[in-house]
């Protein structure tokens, strides 16, 4: 990262830490499977998007095949 | 259709009513010490045998499927079930306890918790950190610079330091805890 950011990087890493601190873990960690149920509906509009003739059913498919990817790139990486 | 929080909570709340001694690790036990990120699964290790597992999978019911087939995880060293929920294919990973000396020092420091309401356990925030330095890949790397990040004031560096002296990834360490910005 640039010289010229890393002091704005590094203000707003320490401000969500200091968040993270005031929030009680129990909290945390429900939002772990939120923000993933959130992630697929978003990525599901975005298949519905591309995909307008695709039913339900195809679109469950193709968003799968999206997370298959994505672990398998985290576990190779 | 079920959501991962739902599904997450149905597995934890059979855990507790069969009684399997076991502990959240992964994703989970990264957002219980550091701050939240989306989890695409659970991973959990337990201490059970056959049978134990035979009851556990009889207390999911039917929405759920335990994979028979064993594999062996070549990341952790340990044993592998992999349990789906038919409706969504939400995934968690079972882990048998190894007799790894530290797969079986983290589950005994184990913390017990809360789940949507339900008893669980997991690892120490130093457990997280000494278990990916043993992984080292770079969401690894992030995840053990933001559990240092959040926790650095309370950590038990003496018993961190021990083990990656063992596990020979201190300059690891050393090198991450380069990288974050001054906090307090």
């Amino acid at each position: 990262m640039s010289g010229d950011f890393q002091p704005l990087a590094d203000e707003l890493y320490r401000e969500r830490v200091l968040r993270a601190r005031r929030t009680p873990p129990e909290e945390r960690v429900l939002e772990g499977p939120r923000l993933f149920d959130y992630a697929c509906a978003v990525t599901l509009a975005g298949l519905r998007s591309e995909f307008p003739d695709a039913n339900e059913l195809e679109l469950r498919q193709a968003l799968r095949r999206r997370l298959e990817i994505a672990r398998k790139l985290e576990t190779t990486n | 259709m079920a959501d991962s929080l739902e599904i997450t909570t149905l597995v934890v709340a059979a855990l507790s009513r069969c009684d399997v001694p076991h502990v959240m690790v992964g994703s989970f036990a990264r957002n219980f010490h550091a701050f939240p990120r989306s989890t695409k699964d659970a991973d959990i290790v337990l201490a059970v045998d056959a049978a134990g597992l035979n009851r556990f999978e009889i207390e999911l019911g039917r929405d759920f499927s335990l994979d028979p087939q064993t594999t062996f995880e070549t990341n952790t060293g340990t044993f592998r079930h992999i349990l789906i929920h038919k409706a969504t294919e939400f995934k968690t990973e079972l882990f048998l306890l190894s007799s790894d000396a530290f797969d079986q020092e983290r589950f005994r420091r184990r913390l017990a918790t809360s789940f949507n309401g339900h008893r669980t356990f997991v690892l120490t925030a130093e457990d997280v950190i000494v278990t990916k330095l043993r992984w080292h890949r770079p969401k690894d790397v992030e995840d053990i610079r933001d559990v240092i990040a959040v926790k650095n004031a309370v950590l038990d560096w003496d018993y961190i330091h021990r083990w990656t002296e063992i596990h020979g990834t201190g300059a690891k360490l050393d090198e991450i805890v380069r990288t974050i910005p001054e906090i307090d």
